[in-house]
Parts: structure tokens; sequence; C-alpha cells
């Protein structure tokens, strides 16, 4: 994306080498990983069979017929594309850190989609607050990138968050299974874990990518506090020092534990990543290096 | 103990100040604070419930300790707290430097300026660090260099840019001045005296008043020298293409010198004369010399001694500047006795057929003589020809008698002779500027014509009356030429003398204006009382002395030499400050007190600061129990 400050043009061109991998064999599709060991239309040869009433002239060995005078067909391997969906959290919350969880979840979206678009993936980009929001379909090659980028600029966090609502809904507007990314702070009042078992039970393959900034996990405060959630506006007074801080911790750790026994429990996969990481260091390292993206 | 010039008072109550800052920014930093979260979930199970009774109170005794230390020794740091007895406060002390043109001397090792340079550096060295100096460079004037600094490096400077001058110290009015210094700034140290002591002569040997703070740093004053007090050139009345050279020499030293005098005309010798010099005594040389020329002399006296600039002196010699008389006459003989007497008169007679109205001269005298084309410069008309006269004829008369001239007239200056008579004369029709010098009962018979030219006009002829046997004549005749060309008249002194004041008599000339000139053509100010003038020069230069009668050249280009030597009474302090009482520690405290307080804030910050070091990002963190526990189970380890 020449021009613009989010994602240069070198990291645009490493991206290049990136594939999205899944594991799973959906419905209607045949194998995993993107490769197949059944014949149909591609551009990998793989077999001959005796050509039937039906078939395409266009796959006929001609150079067989003159030799043998029997009409054969070319069998090449497919290569399925499984449908991509990547849920974009833009609450409230998502607004936080410094740089926000927002501005870093939309980079990172923006170069998963920009790999999707480079591979010539079918992937759907869903913003996500109580409920989805307007989709953006990202298809037809990397010179469709600039209007991925024009979507994510408009969008700004606000409102709340509601995981089971959004399960509800996604389930309900896209029937057909396939790779389901999932980019959020994933600090839900309600359960998100249940919400996030409801969609892999569904038979979606769940890459969950969790961000948090800094004070997310480490709060820097100490003393009196009052607190004030971004997203509810609830308000909490308390006192807090070290030990606190370390309870706030080990708290804060479980909850990414569960939501990675969510993820890999189901044949998904799990990513945290702190603001404060770089994120091509994110996708070169703990994207690729969990499986969520291949080279 | 010292801290920024405060009292422990002021100490205390600034510190007590910043305490109640920091107690006021701690409970601040301990209140409430409103944060934005991104959810409430784990503040929830990790939180304690407010303990509002203890809201403003300190809950955290070791950390505010810790800082308030830090912010004291902070305080004590910034302020260069010194360790040491109050009784020592700085002082502000004034270093008087002599730079008297004797402080020029030279002495084997160097001069004795480097000398008194030294001391005045090994004086400043043993000086403790917050006392202030003043410098202030003496010789006829007492001049401040700088002003009272507790900057060493100012003061260094200056005392490394001071030079000797030309004039002698005076010390009495040198003291004075210090000593008002002194007591104008806060706490009054001393007066520190770095010099020969040698003062000029017209100063008495002890100074009416000797300040009370005053230490003497001598420098050696006994040195074997001698040089020239002034030279003296005057034109010899009766001759002046005749120079008459008068020099001075006097032998400071306190022995018998033997020296060659040398007189030099443009580089070429024109005198010598040998002085036997007894000590601390005077000697004069006279010298003739003649020259119409303009020309540089100079008096040199051989030998070597302490203070070279005083072995010779450069004269500028003007021209001779004589009166060209052109006198058209048929009686040459007649007027040649009259106007051979006077020796600035260079006469020239021609015949009145060999009139040029255009011929060089400075006065032309027409004797019974009328031209038709009138001269174009000053001009004396004797009995010119009635008809074509330049002043008109009211009518002849005879056997009158001069009864009355005109005296307050420059020409007839002097001039009493009442009972002449002249045997024919023509009475003159004055023109409206004319001036009748000479009256007989019918009017006028000599007129004078001012502008330019000049003329005097006589209706009769003087050489052929009376008048030619009397003195009044050539001093009528001596009136006109200096009326007509008084520069030539101008007597010509030209002196060598040391710089710094002078006095001049100014004898008959005293009377009209006075101005004194330099060399650059300013006016320099002078004072005058009756026949004397007196100015003052502080540095090396040529004035002139500009009077009616004459022009006096006054080269102040030799080194007014003190002649005496002080003798400090027994009350001044000599020699240098010891060093353990004047020095205190240079070294103050604060560097130990910043790292003290820093040593205090990171000792605070460690213990009770809010960043804590971040532990490893939860998710990511590897469980070697769990590593340990799947290589067992996959058989890569056993138990």
């Amino acid at each position: 994306m020449p021009g613009h400050d989010w994602i240069n043009q070198k990291f645009l061109e490493r991206l290049e080498r990136l594939a999205l991998r899944w594991r799973k064999s959906f419905p209607g599709l045949i194998g995993g990983r993107n490769v197949s060991r059944f014949g149909g239309p591609g551009m990998e040869f793989l077999d001959h069979r005796h050509f039937h009433y039906g078939d395409d002239l266009r796959a006929v060995n001609w150079r067989a017929y003159l030799r043998f005078e029997k009409l054969f067909l070319k069998i090449f391997r497919i290569e399925p594309h499984a449908p991509v969906r990547l849920l974009l959290d833009a609450s409230a919350s998502m607004g936080l850190g410094a740089p926000s969880k927002f501005d870093y979840a939309r980079r990172l979206a923006a170069a998963l989609s920009y790999v999707a678009l480079v591979r010539l993936d079918a992937l759907v980009l869903v913003p996500f607050r109580e409920a989805l929001e307007s989709i953006m379909r990202c298809v037809g090659g990397r010179h469709r990138f600039a209007p991925i980028v024009e979507f994510l600029a408009e969008l700004c966090p606000d409102g709340r968050t509601s995981f089971l609502e959004v399960a509800r809904q996604f389930v309900g507007r896209f029937a057909d299974r396939g790779l389901l990314i999932v980019v959020s702070d994933f600090l839900d009042d309600d359960d998100a874990l249940k919400a996030l078992q409801y969609l892999a039970d569904f038979g979606h393959e769940l890459v969950l990518i969790q961000l948090w900034a800094e004070h997310d996990r480490v709060p820097p405060w100490e003393g009196r506090l009052n607190l004030v959630d971004a997203e509810s506006g609830a308000a909490l007074e308390l006192d807090f020092d070290a030990t606190a801080r370390r309870q706030y911790t080990a708290a804060f750790d479980a909850y990414c534990q569960a939501l990675r026994r969510v993820a890999l429990a189901n044949g998904g996969r799990y990513v945290g990543l702190p603001t404060t990481l770089d994120l091509e260091e994110a996708v070169f390292g703990l994207l690729a290096g969990a499986g969520a993206v291949e080279a | 103990m010292s801290l920024l010039n405060l009292t422990l008072a002021q100490f205390l109550g600034l510190l007590g100040a910043g305490s109640a800052f920091l107690v006021a920014l701690y409970l601040l930093d301990r209140s409430r604070r409103r944060h934005i979260v991104s959810t409430l979930r784990f503040w929830v199970e990790a939180a304690r419930a407010p303990e509002t009774r203890r809201r403003h109170r300190i809950q955290q005794w070791p950390s505010l300790l810790l800082q308030w230390l830090a912010l004291a020794l902070l305080l004590a740091a910034l302020g260069d707290l010194r360790v040491g007895s109050a009784g020592t406060p700085s002082r502000d002390h004034v270093l008087v430097l002599d730079t008297s043109a004797w402080m020029a001397a030279r002495v084997a090792d160097g001069a004795l300026m480097a000398e008194a340079r030294e001391l005045a550096r090994a004086w400043l060295r043993r000086l403790p660090a917050g006392d202030r100096v003043m410098l202030v460079r003496a010789d006829a004037l007492a001049t401040p260099a700088t002003p009272f600094t507790a900057d060493r490096t100012l003061i260094e400077q200056a005392i490394e840019r001071s030079e000797p001058s030309a004039t002698a110290l005076r010390l009495g009015r040198v003291l004075a001045f210090a000593d008002r210094l002194r007591r104008s700034g806060g706490n009054a140290g001393e007066i520190v005296f770095i010099g020969s002591g040698r003062i000029a002569p017209e100063e008495p040997a002890q100074p009416a008043r000797i300040p009370g703070a005053l230490r003497f740093l001598p420098v050696r004053g006994e040195l074997e020298n001698c040089g020239l007090r002034h030279v003296v050139l005057r034109r010899d009345p009766r001759d002046p293409a005749l120079w008459q050279i008068l020099a001075k020499v006097r032998n400071y030293g306190r022995r018998s010198q033997s020296r060659r005098l040398v007189l030099a005309f443009g580089g070429s010798p024109a005198g010598e004369a040998v002085l036997r010099l007894a000590p601390d005594s005077e000697e004069e040389a006279g010298f003739s010399f003649r020259t119409q020329a303009a020309g540089w002399l100079e008096i040199r006296l051989f030998g070597k001694d302490a203070l070279p600039d005083d072995d010779v002196a450069v004269l500028e010699l003007p021209a001779l500047r004589a009166i060209r008389l052109l006198a058209y006459t048929r009686q040459p003989e007649s007027l040649r006795p009259l106007l051979a007497t006077n020796p600035w008169v260079r006469v020239e007679v021609r015949s009145p057929e060999a009139y040029d109205p255009a011929a060089e001269a400075d006065v032309v005298l027409l004797d019974q003589f009328c031209p038709t084309e009138l001269p174009r410069t000053h001009s004396v008309w004797l009995d010119p020809p009635a008809d074509r006269a330049p002043a008109a004829v009211r009518r002849s008369v005879a056997q009158v008698r001069l009864s009355r001239w005109r005296t307050e007239h420059p020409v007839a200056a002097g001039l009493r002779t009442r009972d002449l008579w002249l045997a024919s004369a023509r009475v003159l029709t004055p023109a409206p500027d004319d001036v009748p010098i000479a009256e007989v009962d019918a009017g006028p018979v000599i007129l004078a014509r001012p502008g330019r030219p000049k003329a005097v006009i006589f209706g009769f002829q003087p050489l052929a009356t009376a008048m030619r046997y009397e003195v009044a004549l050539p001093l009528l005749f001596a009136n006109m030429l200096r009326w007509m060309a008084p520069d030539a008249f101008w007597r010509q002194e030209v002196l060598a003398h040391s710089a710094g004041s002078l006095t001049l008599e100014l004898g008959e000339e005293a009377e009209g204006e006075v101005r004194v000139l330099t060399d650059a053509g300013r006016t320099l100010p002078f004072t005058r009382e009756r026949n004397r003038l007196e100015l003052f020069t502080a540095s090396p230069q040529q004035v002139r002395v500009l009077t009616s009668a004459g022009e006096r050249v006054v080269s102040l280009a030799l080194p007014e030499i003190a002649q005496a030597r002080w003798s400090p009474p027994a009350g001044v302090r000599r020699g240098l400050p010891s060093l353990r009482a004047q020095t205190s520690p240079r070294l103050g405290l604060w560097p130990w007190l910043a790292l003290a307080a820093g040593a205090c804030l990171w000792l605070e910050g460690r213990l009770y600061g809010r960043f804590q070091p971040p532990a490893a990002h939860g998710p990511k963190r590897i469980s070697w129990r769990a590593v340990s526990g799947w290589l067992r189970r996959t058989g890569v380890a056993r138990s």
C-alpha cells in the first residue's frame, strides 16, 4: 500500500511469500492444507484416464491418441480454496493502549488480507462490536488491496462487545465452514470462551489472535485507583499495590491460557500479541510459528 | 557550614518549604486517580476494598523518608555546601598593580613588570576562592581594570594585559582611590600594592593617609639607569638659522656614570658630548646647530642601563621661514640699512621699470612709484604720486608735526614719538575700512588698509624726513611686516619632555589666546594661571602650544621616571600572606551529596517504585515441567 503509513512497501513484498493455511477438511472441499490427492481442474499434472462422453475435450491428450488411436484424458491436482473469514473486534476497549490495540489490529488485518489477495483466497473481513458490522470481501488479487485499506481506515473503536451475539449472527450468515480468524482482545464481560466454542463446534477452524496493551496485562498504577470500564462505563474503586498487581497478571494469564485451550482443543491455533511487538515480527515470528501463515 | 550565603535559619526554612512540597506531592501521588481500562474482570479478582479512612494518610513512611532525604541532599549539593568555619566570609580586595614607566625597566631575568605580574598571580592563588578582587592599574592615574569579581581567570587575564605606561606613580592619590573602592564593597578586604614604590618627584615622601589594610609586595627598585630628562631647542634670536639645544640628563642610580650624548640630524652626526654623572644628579649639555631645513633631530644617550626608553629623544625641526620683501625703488641705498636690520627679512630690490604684479613675494614695497596694475600681495606704499595713489590725497602740507599715533593698531604698537616734524607730507583721505596710523593736525598721513591683501600707505617718504634718525622708523617697519606676515615672526621652540604633567612658562605671549593641539588636531585641555600653562597627557604624543606670538612643539615621548622611592611605614604588611591562613577547602561536598541523593532515589524507586520490571508474557511462557513431562510421555526421556 504505497503512500500509507500503516504498512510499508517492503513489508508487503515480504508478505507475498506467505499463504494462509488451514488444517481441517471442510464439507464441500477436499483436503486440507490447500493440497488434495484427488484430480480435478488445476495446474499440476496428476494422471491419465479414459475419455468418457461429456468430458472436456481440452483435457484430451492428443499425442497419446495419435499413437494408440484411443482417447485419454489428462487429470490435474486440484487446489482447493477454503473460505476465510476475519472477525475484527472494533469495540471501545480496543481503542486503549499506546499504540492502540485497534490500530494494531487493523494493520494486522490488512496484512492478512494482502496475503489472501495474493494467493487468490476468498477472504471476508467482518468487523464486529455487539453484532456483526458491514462486511468487506477481499477477492481478485493484490490490486484490490486499496479498497480494503480504505475500509479499515474508516473504522473506529466504539461500543461494547458481545461474542455470543456475534457468534450467533456469524453462524446464521456464513453457513459454509471455513477458516475463521478472530482478532480481538477477547475482554468481553460475558463469556467469550463459550461463544468461541460454539463457533468451533459449528465446524469452523479457529485462529484466535489476542491483542493486549502492556497495561492490560501489567497495570502500572498503584495506590488509590478509580477504574472505569471503557465499554460499559462501570466504575470500580480499589486499592492497588504490587501484590494485587501480581494477582491481576496471574488472572489475565489464566484467561489467555483458557483461550489457548479452546483454540487448540478444537484443532485451531492461538497467538497472543502485545501491541509493543513489531507487526512484522508478529507476522513472521509468532503467526508463522503458530502455523496461521506459512511461507 | 555555608550554603548559598544563607544562614542556618534560612537554609532550614528553604528545606522545610521543599519538604512540605514533597509531602504534598507524595499525598497527591497516593490519592485516588481515575483510569479507563479495557475490562474490570481481572481487577475485581485482584484488588482489595478501599480504605477510605487512610485516604490522606502517609502509608509508606520509608518511601517518603527516602524522597525527603534525596531532596535535602540535592538541595545541599546544588547550593555547594561547604564545611568550614563561619569566620571566613568572602571579602573584597583591591589589587593595585604599579604600571608606571619605571616598571618597564629590564633586569637580568626579565622586566620588572613580569616580576610584578608573577607576584600578583601568586597573591591571587593564596586568596580564598570566594573573595572578590578588583584590579587597579596605577601610574599617574588610577585606572580600574576589572570590577569586584571572584572570577580568577578574568583577573589573571587583566594582570597579563597590564603594561607599563609613560608616566610616574602618584602613590597618594592611587592609595586614596583604592581605599574608597575597598570601602564601597560589602566586606572590605585589604589593599595590595605590587610595584617598585618609585614615585613622582612632586609626590611627598609619604602619602597623606596610608590605608590601614595595606599590603606591599615590592619588586626590585634599585637599578642603574641614566636618561634624558628633557631637551629644549630654540632658534637664536640674532640668527634664525642657528638652533640652540639644551639637553638635561639624570643619573637615577647609586653609581657614577660616564655617558656619551650624541646629536644627529637626518641620520648625520651633528654634535657629541661626554657627561660625567654623579649618583642621583643631573647634568646639562648645550649644543649649537645650524640648519634652515626641516628634519628629525635625534638626541641619544649611549650606554647600557635598565631603562632604554629614556635614552633617546627624536624631535621634528621646522624649516626656517623668512619674509620675502620685494622693493621697487630708485634709491636702494637709502632703504637697504632700514630693511637689513631685521634677520627674518630677505630683501630684493628692483627698479620700478622691472615691476611685475605677479612676482613671488610676501610684501611689496613701492617707493614713490605707482604701477598701473596693483600688486597681488601685501604692499607698502611710500609717498605715492598724488594722481594714482591708492588713497585719495586731500591736500599737501609742509612743516607739520606728527601729532598722534593710533597705538591700539598693531602697526603703531609701541610708538610714542610726538615731536617729529615732517618737511612735506600729503594728507590722505581714508577709505571706509582704512585705519589712520599717524596723523598731523590736518589729517592722517599714514593709513593701514586691512583685508586681503593688506596695505600701508605713507603720505610722505619717511627716509626723507627726520624720522630716518628715529628709532620709531625700524619699529614701524617691523610692526608693518609682523602685521602683514605674522607667521614669519612666530617664535618657534621645540621641546622633548616626559609624558604626564607639563608646565610651560608663556612669557610675553600670555596675553592673547592660547590653544593646545595634539598631532591629530584635537584640542587638549589645559589650565592657565597668569603666564603658566599646565597640561597632562597619559600617553606619549606630540602637542603644539599655539599663542599669538609663537608656537611650541612639545614631544612628550620621554618616559616620566620617578626619582624618589617610597618607604612603607611600619604598619604596612609586607610579603605574600601565608597559605594555611588564607586557603579554604576548594573542593566542596556537592559531588558526594549528589551521589548520595541519587542513591536514595534509586533505593526508593527499587523498593517502592511503580514500574516494576514486567514479567514474561503469560501465554508464551514455557513451562519446563510440562516439557519434561511431554518428553517422558513420548519416550524421548526417561524418568
